[in-house]
């Protein structure tokens, strides 16, 4: 009843009103007109609903694994950057590269063990007793004893960190220094 | 089947993680520090990030490893179990955070970069508005002087001229290209007899000109040369009368070397011609009387001896009166010549200090007017005076100024023949410490053909016999010697004599000696 209402008073607008607000007017009332249609269809014929899907158990892991590739990727392109477009020379910089060259190797290396844990089998890890009695069980294979070193991330990692913090130690040094020279000037 | 044991990785794990958490706060501390320095830095705020995110990566992982140890040896394993995940989903984000942190880095370094080369541009833009500001600031400041420097340099020029063109005595004037005058001073407005500068404006130069092949000759060396100098040109004056002008002038001409009009400058040689003239004359007069003298001098022994004889023989035939009246009439003939040969020695004879004393010249001339008005009235002839009361006295010969005044008179007499005025006006020039006496008459004028040989010896219009023509030849001679000279003008020049209906005027200037210089009334 609305839209027949409607539609006489539309075609009286049309006539005196410009062409281009016209326009807008008509596609925003047919808008409402289809939302209102479908309303009342899905109210009259309801059906499963199809917007929420539950995943699997894999997913989380995936995700992790997508978000290492990620994070490396950043890492190769930030060291690529700095590499062939440095923004600044001297220690703190050489420091940073490294830093970020061992978070990289971290990543690959965390990116390898949530590979290989996957493959492991059950019972690969005997995990009875007091933490002293956990080890990882024979045959050692060349994939268990990457499993074994890689397991020890924090080589890598804990490396990274410290030279993230001697980079920022200098340039804040350096920093201090030029505000200094900045405030004795002035 | 030998296994390996785990404890050193746990050792590893455990330890490690104590250390990232140190080390990412340290970082953290680090990172805080420099951002706080240099607040508006890119590189610091993106590091800072880069270690918060650490700091979080290192804190939940590292927690969370360290928990699984305490939860283990406390035997709640299943309580890590629970927390695990929590640990792993913070770790997932907080290195997809560090990546879009990376890349976003790059992104907003790439934005900065355009950003600070338009500062870059902006700033060098900027500095070159300031230096145009600067400029414009400083001429703006200088400009208001600079204008009126401009305009007094300006003002000062025009006065210059404007002092030139109005104060001079000599004629300036501007023509337009079709030779109309476009603009005369006040002393060529009063040359050439006018009143008002609008009078002449328009008016064509040639019609100034008396002789149109002067004009031709004038316009034609205009064009050819762009100057002429030292042109001498008649030119005629409102009244009719001439003036005798040196024109020097230049034309004006365009970027095409069209000529566009023309300025020039004339000065009135009247005066130095007629003063030229006069000098001409005064030689003719002086070589005249040269011959005069000496011919006079020889002639005149022989007449004495002449009329000695014939008196002689007048007594020796007193009783035949025949031959008496023939001597009588060789008498007075022979008398008549001495008379010719007195005047011819007059006039070249020079003046004698001894005669001269002091003289009043107003009493000199009504003297002259007792002996000679009888005769002017018997003509229907008066006398009109108008002598200046208190005349300083001059220093001459009485005799002989009287002589002038009665040849003047006579001449106007003989001009006028019956029924006129004779003027005579004396006046006394303070300044040029000079005696003017002005004798008019209201005859016919004379002819300027003829005006500038009236002062010659033996020229006379009048009839044979009856003048000699050495009047006034005899009477410049005396003004001369006096020191004076005489200008004659016809029609005279002065308009109140023109009013009194004059048609010709002597000027008779006579100087005062040092010691005369003073007015009676005085």
């Amino acid at each position: 009843m609305l839209t027949c209402k409607a539609a006489p008073q539309l075609s009286n607008i049309s006539t005196v009103q410009h062409n281009s607000h016209s326009g807008i007017f008509l596609s925003r009332v047919f808008c409402l007109r289809s939302f209102f249609l479908l309303l009342c269809w899905l109210t009259v014929f309801p059906q499963d609903a199809r917007a929420v899907q539950v995943h699997g158990s894999p997913e989380g892991l995936y995700v992790h694994q997508m978000a290492h590739l990620f994070f490396a990727a950043a890492l190769v392109f930030l060291l690529l950057l700095i590499h062939y477009r440095p923004i600044g020379k001297g220690k703190a910089w050489g420091y940073f590269k490294l830093s970020l060259f061992f978070f990289l190797l971290w990543n690959i290396d965390t990116f390898g063990v949530h590979w290989l844990t996957l493959r492991l089998p059950e019972g690969a890890i005997i995990s009875r007793g007091s933490l002293m009695e956990h080890q990882l069980a024979g045959p050692l294979t060349l994939e268990r004893l990457a499993y074994y070193f890689g397991r020890l991330d924090h080589l890598f990692c804990v490396p990274g960190m410290w030279f993230l913090v001697l980079s920022l130690r200098h340039f804040s040094v350096q920093s201090e220094k030029q505000e200094n020279s900045a405030e004795n000037a002035s | 089947m030998m296994g390996l044991p785990l404890f050193p990785v746990f050792i590893v794990d455990f330890f490690g993680s104590a250390l990232m958490i140190i080390l990412s706060v340290t970082a953290s501390f680090h990172a805080r520090r420099l951002v706080r320095l240099n607040p508006k830095n890119v590189l610091w705020t993106y590091l800072f990030w880069l270690c918060m995110a650490l700091v979080a990566f290192a804190l939940s992982r590292s927690i969370g490893h360290m928990l699984r140890f305490i939860f283990i040896l406390l035997d709640f394993p299943h309580v890590w179990e629970t927390l695990s995940p929590y640990s792993g989903g913070l770790n997932t984000l907080v290195f997809s955070s560090v990546a879009v942190l990376t890349f976003y880095y790059y992104n907003v370094q790439g934005v900065i970069q355009r950003v600070r080369d338009d500062a870059n541009s902006l700033a060098r833009a900027n500095r070159q508005l300031e230096k145009v500001h600067a400029e414009l600031r400083n001429l703006n400041t200088t400009l208001e002087q600079r204008v009126e420097n401009r305009t007094r340099e300006l003002k000062v020029s025009e006065q210059k001229f404007r002092h030139l063109y109005e104060g001079s005595k000599d004629m300036i004037f501007f023509c337009d290209a079709g030779g109309r005058i476009n603009g005369i001073n006040s002393s060529g407005i009063e040359m050439l007899g006018y009143d008002r500068e609008e009078e002449l404006i328009g008016c064509p130069l040639p019609s100034l000109f008396v002789d149109e092949e002067k004009w031709a000759k004038y316009y034609c060396r205009l064009g050819s040369q762009g100057h002429v100098r030292d042109f001498e040109v008649e030119l005629l004056r409102r009244d009719g009368s001439h003036l005798y002008m040196m024109i020097t002038a230049t034309a004006i001409v365009d970027e095409a070397n069209n000529m566009q009009g023309s300025e020039g400058i004339a000065k009135d040689l009247t005066h130095f011609k007629m003063m030229t003239d006069q000098l001409i004359q005064s030689e003719n007069l002086a070589s005249v009387g040269q011959l005069a003298a000496g011919v006079a001098h020889e002639i005149n022994t022989p007449l004495g001896i002449i009329l000695g004889y014939t008196q002689l023989l007048e007594e020796d035939f007193t009783d035949r009166p025949e031959v008496l009246e023939t001597l009588r009439i060789v008498e007075k003939q022979t008398r008549i010549c001495k008379r010719i040969v007195a005047d011819l020695l007059k006039f070249s004879r020079h003046s004698l200090e001894g005669d001269k004393k002091s003289v009043d010249i107003n009493q000199c001339i009504e003297e002259v007017l007792a002996i000679v008005e009888h005769s002017l009235n018997m003509d229907f002839i008066y006398v009109q005076r108008s002598l200046e009361e208190g005349l300083p006295d001059i220093y001459a010969d009485p005799e002989r100024l009287k002589q002038v005044m009665v040849n003047f008179i006579n001449n106007a007499h003989h001009a006028i023949d019956k029924e006129g005025i004779i003027g005579i006006w004396t006046h006394f020039d303070a300044h040029c410490r000079e005696l003017e006496i002005i004798i008019g008459d209201t005859g016919p004028g004379i002819p300027p053909e003829v005006i500038s040989r009236i002062f010659d010896p033996f020229f006379t219009t009048k009839g044979v016999g009856k003048g000699t023509g050495l009047g006034l030849s005899v009477s410049f001679g005396i003004i001369k010697d006096h020191g004076g000279h005489v200008e004659v003008f016809s029609p005279p020049r002065d308009p109140d004599i023109v009013a009194a209906g004059m048609r010709t005027a002597f000027h008779i200037t006579l100087p005062l000696q040092p010691e005369m210089s003073t007015p009676k009334d005085q």
